[in-house]
Order: structure tokens, then C-alpha cells, then sequence
């Protein structure tokens, strides 16, 4: 019964994405539009539906059964319904058809425009939908009715992991809009600087997203997974960080198109790169091809499907983009004009994104040779650190310079100015820390060039609050002290593991541990045993408690983790599970050294995208 | 040859050059840090003994483990062949014997591997997709190993 209800319902929204196709063609423009809005309202309604016997529990739905359970406490019955293939997927397309929609209420201006951005959304939509129906229903019955779920992978029951994939998605699938304003606008020969500034909220929107969704999965890693880190190179963190690259590149161009007209092709190429990596980025993580928590299908035919979707969408738009793209003239620009720093910034962003995708498929290319590899972070550190420091300085360069301008002579002096502080600072630094390290020596010189000239911009422009690009500001001093933030902690952090009894104390450079007692307690779904333990770093005593859970159903242990922030760092403890008939407790502690600019700086990143979204400036 | 031509052709052979030496420091980095993956038979089998950092898998032998302080040892089987790890450091959670298992470290012979980390895994049906691949081979998958 419940799942004839939702899948009338799904029925009825492919039917009506069907109509809306229908009556573009036969230019019915109102009913198109209208016709896709229905069909999106009704995939929505049938998301609440899901949402609502997750919360029921029913397990006559074969996707509740499989990620659910009745112990479960309510807040992660409501966030299994995306914590599993088929949710997930129906909250893509819902997010596909909600972007569609809000576009439909907010741009009136050019109808025809409006028809084709919206023919186009309507297709990726219909596209999903369809895989959606034939392949991963997430409203298939199991019969006889189960008397219980399975309940769903505990370190995904988690507060922040609830809001980490639907943020991720609104930036992933944020990017579909994207695409199809692109196309709308190479069809009807609008690609110019009034289609730029249509398009920027949009764009910013996804990325503002996209940027949130990667940052919670962090600091989830961070706490959660309990090896003290914060990104580790991982294929399916790397399938998020490539769309983000390829679409921070896009917003820079965009940014020239917006102002000067220029790059139209470019951007155009950029927007579908964009959008292909998000759903290279889906199918990696999706197909059951790489060995992750993400990986919940590990049927072939759904990785095939989504191969050939994403082979139809990406080939489309580039043939689109072919036959319509304009001929772009050749501008001669000098090398120190703005223009040219922002060809810069897409240059290394690319380069980047390059150097990621190859350390990402190279494992898969090679698996189908029979051969099975991994390729480890120092791969990614040793390639990227180098360009990265020229990426940074270029980075604080460019946005000093004017348009079309030769660099100006008081620019150059105060730029020199600002290397000369950075070196003599860094090597302070250096010589007070004895680390003799080229590579922290050049991150910190690159990161302090950035930071100290987006400090004396403002104090140069302050009385002219106007005329400041606030969310550049932001977001570019958010990448400097990340990138500080990312040297300093990968320098300066230390790790130990020790066993200890109860009772004992254990000393590490300054810090004294001491296991004063362990409890056990049943809390819901699971068994909880808890240390407490306590640290004396220069005569100050806090407490740390970390602990062990084993959940009922599935049947699985987690550690969770026991963090102390202090000014500079995290004191950062992590207890193992203890074996049978040992009072010995394994323990791993970590030092970690500015953690705290790393979430600082992603969160002026973040704050500094959103600004933009809003800002009604050019 | 006129100026512009020259500049044009120096632009062409400089851009070349580059491309050439970041692709080999690509490549090189690539090749470096590749962590190859084998089961106890492909060393068994294999004429050079790899000296750099690899990986293994299979299954952690029933009452093979041994612990001495944070010291640990075990052994790692295709149900074919056999692989001794010695291990210091702590012991993941999800680590048990009769569970599938990864290794990272170098190994001291043929059949011994001092291991530097004991790769995680994220749930108790999780197998290793190169540990199934493995024990396929030598025939001893069992349907439930996966799910």
C-alpha cells in the first residue's frame, strides 16, 4: 500500500517531465515551465513520503528495512533516508527540479532564455528519474514485511554527517542549473557580461554549498574516523575536491565575463567540466568501485548507468557548445594586468585538478589491468606544495592589479614591501621552531604574502567601505591562513600510542595522562565504555573522556574521540578497544597544532562566498 | 624567419620543455608513492621480493594473533599460502581473527612483513575488495563474505 502511493506519485512526476518536453517543442512555453514545476513538486512530495516511513519505520520499504532500525534514535531515523543509495539519489533529483523551480520564481526577464534553461534542467532531471525507477527504487517492497531493520552504519549516525550530504548535493547538483544556463545561453546567443550577472548568484550558491558540504565531511573525518586528521587524500574525497576546483575556476571566469565581456567559451567549458566532475564524483563514489564508507551500491549495472549518463551529458553539451559557441577575438593583454592573473589562477586550478583525477583513476585504470594499487598522500603533497606557493603569490597579486593595466610603480614597491616582512617573518619563525624545512619555509613565506596583503588592502581602502569587495576579502584571507594553518599543523603536530592501566600516568614532552577510571553505560541503541582521564600540560589539569561504543544492530564498534581545544591546538584522544581479560588500555594521543585555522579559514572562505551570492555590486 | 615568428617558435620549444619535466616529476611522484597490493600466493609466486612499502590482504588466521605489550603478531592467510605480520602500535577496533584484512609495511622476507599500519575499515560485513579479489583466486570466496 505505501508503495503504490509514492510510486504513483514518482510515476506521475516523470509523466509530468515527459509533458514539459512535449510542450517545449510544440512552444507551449507557460505549460512547459509550468509542467516541470508540477513534476517537481510531486518528486518532493514523494521525498516527504520516504522521509516519513523512515520516521515510521516502516520495513515494508526494502530501503528502510536495509538502513533502519526502531531503536534507532529519531533524528537518524529521519537522516537514513539519505544515508543509503536510493534515498540519496531521490534527494538529487529533488535538488535537480528544486533549483529548476526557484529559478522559474526568481528570473522573469527573458522568456525564451527561461524556456530553454528550464528544457534543459527538465532533461537532467529526467534522465535520473528515469535511472531512478528502473534501477535504485527506493520505494521497493520487501515481502513478508520484516519485524525489524538492519539499522545503519553507526560512525554515520552523527550530527553533522546528517547535514553533510544534503549541503554536498545542493553543490553538486547546484551545478546542473549551472550547466543549463550555459546551454540556454550558447542556443540563444546570450553568453555575455547580462548573462554573467543573471547566472553569479546561481553559480555562487553551489559553490557557497558545495564548499559547506566538503567542510563538514572534514571535520566529521576529523572526530569521527579517529586517526587525528582532517583530509587524507582518500579517492572519495578527492571525487568532491574536483568539482570544487574545476568550479572555483568557473566563478573566475565568470568573474571576467561578468565585468569585461571576455572568456565566453571558456566559461562555457568550465561549466560543463563542472557538472561532468560532480557526477564523476557521484559515480566514483556510488559505483562500489572504490572501497569507502560512501560506497553503498555495489551493483555494477547502477556504476554503468551512471557511466553512460554521464557520457550522454557531458558529450551533448560539448556538441552543443561547439556548433553554437561564438568566434572570440584575441586581446592583447599585458602580462601584469588583472585578466591575465585570473587566466593564471584557472591555469593552476586546472593543474590541480589534473594532478588529483590522475592520482584518483590511475588505481582504477590499473585494477582493469589486474593490477591493484594505491596511491599514497605523498603523491598529492609532494606535486601540489610547489605550485601551490606560486598559486598563493599569484594569488595575492592579482587582485591588487587594474584591468587592462600594466602593474603600477607604488604597487610594486608595496608589494616588495610585503615579500621582504613575509621572508624575515617566516625565517623568524623557522629559526625559533628548528624545523629547517624548505617546504614549511616556502608555505609559510607564501601564506604570510597572502594574509599581510589582503591586511594592508583594507587598511589602504578602509574609509571607502564601498569600494571594497568584502567577499574577495574574506575568502582569499580564508585560503591564506588555511594554507598557513595546513603547514603549521602538518610541522608542528605530534602523535604518541601508549597502553595504560587505571591508575597510571604516562608522560609525553609536557604532558602528563593519567587513567583515573573507566564506566561502562547503556545509552539506546548501544553499550558505552568510558575512560576518564586526566591531562596536566604547565600545571593545568583538564579531562578527557574517550570512549568505546558497540552497537546492537549492525553489531559494530566505534571509538569516539576526546578533543581538548586550547589557544593554539587540540589535545586529541583516541581509546581501542580493550581485549578480554586485559585491564590494559591501548590509547593514541594526539598533538594537533592550529587545527582551529583550519576550520577559521574555511569558514571565512565560506562566509566570503555567501556575501557574493547577495552582493548587488556590478 | 621574421621576429615574430622566432618569438612565436621560442614560446613553442620553452612551453614543450616544461610540460616534459613537470610530466616526468608527475610520473616519478606517481611511481614512488604507488603502494602495490599482493596476496600470500602472488609472493609465493613473485621471483623478486618487492623492498619497498607494500600491501597485503586475506584472512587473519584463527588463533594466530599474539600480543606482547602493544606488540603484535599474526598471520595473514589465502588459505593457500601464509604471510607472519609483526605490528606495534594499536590495533583497530574492527581488527579480529577470522575477518579480512589489509596490512601496509615492508617485508623482512619472503613470507614475514613488518607492517606500519593496519588499514581501517568502516563496518564488520565490510571485505576488502583486494582481499576478495585474492581469496577468488585461490577459490576459497564464500558468497557471505561480501554482504
Amino acid at each position: 500500500m505505501a508503495s503504490n502511493v509514492a510510486n504513483i506519485i514518482l510515476i506521475l512526476s516523470i509523466f509530468f517531465s515527459f509533458l514539459s518536453n512535449l510542450f517545449f517543442f510544440k512552444k507551449k512555453i507557460k505549460l512547459s515551465i509550468n509542467t516541470f514545476n508540477w513534476s517537481s513538486i510531486f518528486t518532493f512530495t514523494s521525498f516527504l513520503l520516504l522521509i516519513f516511513y523512515f520516521s515510521s519505520s516502516n520495513f515494508s520499504i526494502s530501503a528502510v528495512y536495509e538502513n533502519s532500525h526502531t531503536l534507532k534514535p529519531f533524528f537518524y531515523k529521519l537522516s537514513g533516508t539519505w544515508g543509503n543509495h536510493e534515498g540519496s539519489l531521490l534527494l538529487f533529483i529533488l535538488i535537480v527540479g528544486l533549483y529548476g523551480t526557484l529559478f522559474t520564481l526568481f528570473y522573469n526577464k527573458n522568456i525564451t532564455f527561461k524556456s530553454w534553461v528550464v528544457f534543459f534542467q527538465n532533461n537532467i532531471y529526467l534522465i535520473f528519474l528515469i535511472f531512478l525507477i528502473v534501477k535504485s527504487n527506493p520505494f521497493d517492497l520487501i515481502i513478508p514485511t520484516p519485524e525489524e531493520g538492519l539499522g545503519l552504519n553507526p560512525i554515520l549516525q552523527d550530527p553533522l554527517l546528517v547535514l553533510h550530504p544534503p549541503f554536498l548535493y545542493l553543490g553538486y547538483v547546484g551545478f546542473s542549473l549551472t550547466l543549463s544556463l550555459v546551454l540556454a545561453a550558447l542556443v540563444t546567443k546570450q553568453l555575455d557580461s547580462t548573462w554573467a550577472k543573471v547566472s553569479w548568484p546561481w553559480v555562487m550558491s553551489s559553490w557557497v554549498f558545495l564548499t559547506i558540504g566538503i567542510t563538514l565531511g572534514s571535520v566529521w573525518a576529523y572526530y569521527e574516523l579517529g586517526w587525528g586528521g582532517y583530509w587524507f587524500w582518500d579517492p572519495v574525497e578527492n571525487a568532491s575536491l574536483m568539482p570544487w576546483l574545476a568550479g572555483t575556476a568557473l566563478i573566475h571566469s565568470l568573474l571576467v565575463l561578468k565585468i569585461k565581456n571576455r572568456m565566453q567559451n571558456w566559461t562555457a567549458l568550465l561549466a560543463i567540466l563542472t557538472f561532468s566532475l560532480s557526477l564523476l564524483g557521484t559515480f566514483l563514489v556510488r559505483s562500489g568501485i572504490l572501497n569507502s564508507v560512501h560506497a553503498f551500491a555495489n551493483d555494477p549495472d547502477r556504476g554503468i548507468f551512471i557511466l553512460v549518463i554521464i557520457f550522454l551529458i557531458t558529450t551533448i553539451s560539448l556538441l552543443i557548445h561547439t556548433f553554437y559557441s561564438s568566434n572570440t577575438t584575441n586581446y592583447k593583454i599585458s602580462f601584469f594586468s588583472k585578466e591575465n592573473f585570473l587566466n593564471i589562477n584557472n591555469l593552476f586550478l586546472l593543474f590541480f585538478l589534473f594532478i588529483i583525477l590522475l592520482g584518483t583513476i590511475y588505481p582504477i585504470i590499473l585494477s582493469a589491468l589486474n593490477e591493484s594499487i594505491s596511491i599514497g598522500p605523498d603523491y598529492y603533497n609532494t606535486i601540489l606544495a610547489p605550485f601551490a606557493f606560486i598559486f598563493l603569490i599569484a594569488m595575492s597579486i592579482g587582485p591588487i592589479l587594474k584591468w587592462s593595466q600594466n602593474i603600477r610603480l607604488k604597487d610594486t614597491y608595496f608589494l616588495l614591501i610585503v615579500f621582504f616582512v613575509a621572508l624575515v617573518l617566516s625565517l623568524l619563525i623557522i629559526i625559533f621552531s628548528k624545523q629547517n624545512e624548505l617546504i614549511l619555509y616556502l608555505g609559510l613565506v607564501s601564506s604570510l604574502v597572502l594574509i599581510f596583503t589582503i591586511l594592508f588592502e583594507v587598511y589602504k581602502i578602509r574609509y571607502k567601505i564601498n569600494a571594497i569587495n568584502l567577499s574577495r576579502l574574506f575568502s582569499h584571507l580564508g585560503v591564506g591562513i588555511f594554507i598557513l594553518a595546513v603547514f603549521l599543523n602538518s610541522y608542528f603536530s605530534k602523535t604518541k600510542d601508549f597502553e595504560i592501566q587505571i591508575g597510571e600516568t604516562k608522560k609525553f614532552d609536557n604532558v602528563a595522562i593519567y587513567l583515573t577510571n573507566q564506566n561502562i553505560f547503556k545509552i539506546n541503541n548501544y553499550l558505552e565504555m568510558r575512560t576518564d582521564f586526566e591531562f596536566m600540560e604547565n600545571n593545568k589539569i583538564f579531562t578527557l573522556n574517550p570512549s568505546i561504543r558497540r552497537y546492537f544492530q549492525p553489531d559494530q564498534i566505534t571509538s569516539e574521540t576526546s578533543i581538548k581545544p586550547t589557544l593554539l591546538s587540540n589535545h586529541y584522544l583516541v581509546i581501542n578497544f580493550p581485549d578480554l581479560n586485559s585491564k590494559v588500555i591501548g590509547a593514541r594521543y594526539y598533538y594537533n597544532f592550529f587545527i582551529h585555522g583550519i576550520w577559521f579559514g574555511l569558514i571565512l572562505i565560506i562566509f566570503g562566498g555567501i556575501l557574493s551570492v547577495f552582493k548587488k555590486r556590478i | 624567419m621574421n621576429n615574430n615568428v622566432k618569438k612565436r617558435l621560442y614560446f613553442f620549444l620553452v612551453s614543450i620543455i616544461t610540460a616534459l619535466i613537470i610530466g616526468k616529476f608527475i610520473f616519478d611522484s606517481l611511481k614512488v608513492n604507488s603502494v602495490y597490493f599482493f596476496s600470500p600466493t602472488d609472493l609465493k609466486n613473485i621471483t623478486e621480493i618487492p623492498n619497498g612499502i607494500i600491501r597485503i590482504g586475506g584472512m587473519v588466521k584463527i588463533k594466530s594473533l599474539k600480543k606482547k605489550g602493544n606488540q603484535y603478531s599474526f598471520i595473514v592467510t589465502d588459505f593457500k599460502n601464509d604471510i607472519l605480520v609483526n605490528y606495534s602500535g594499536i590495533k583497530p577496533n574492527l581488527f579480529e581473527e577470522g575477518q579480512g584484512a589489509v596490512v601496509e609495511g615492508r617485508l623482512n622476507t619472503r613470507t614475514n612483513l613488518v607492517a606500519t599500519k593496519i588499514l581501517a575499515k568502516h563496518d564488520e560485513n565490510y571485505m576488502p575488495k583486494e582481499v576478495a579479489d585474492a581469496l577468488k583466486k585461490t577459490g576459497d570466496w564464500k558468497k557471505n563474505y561480501g554482504k
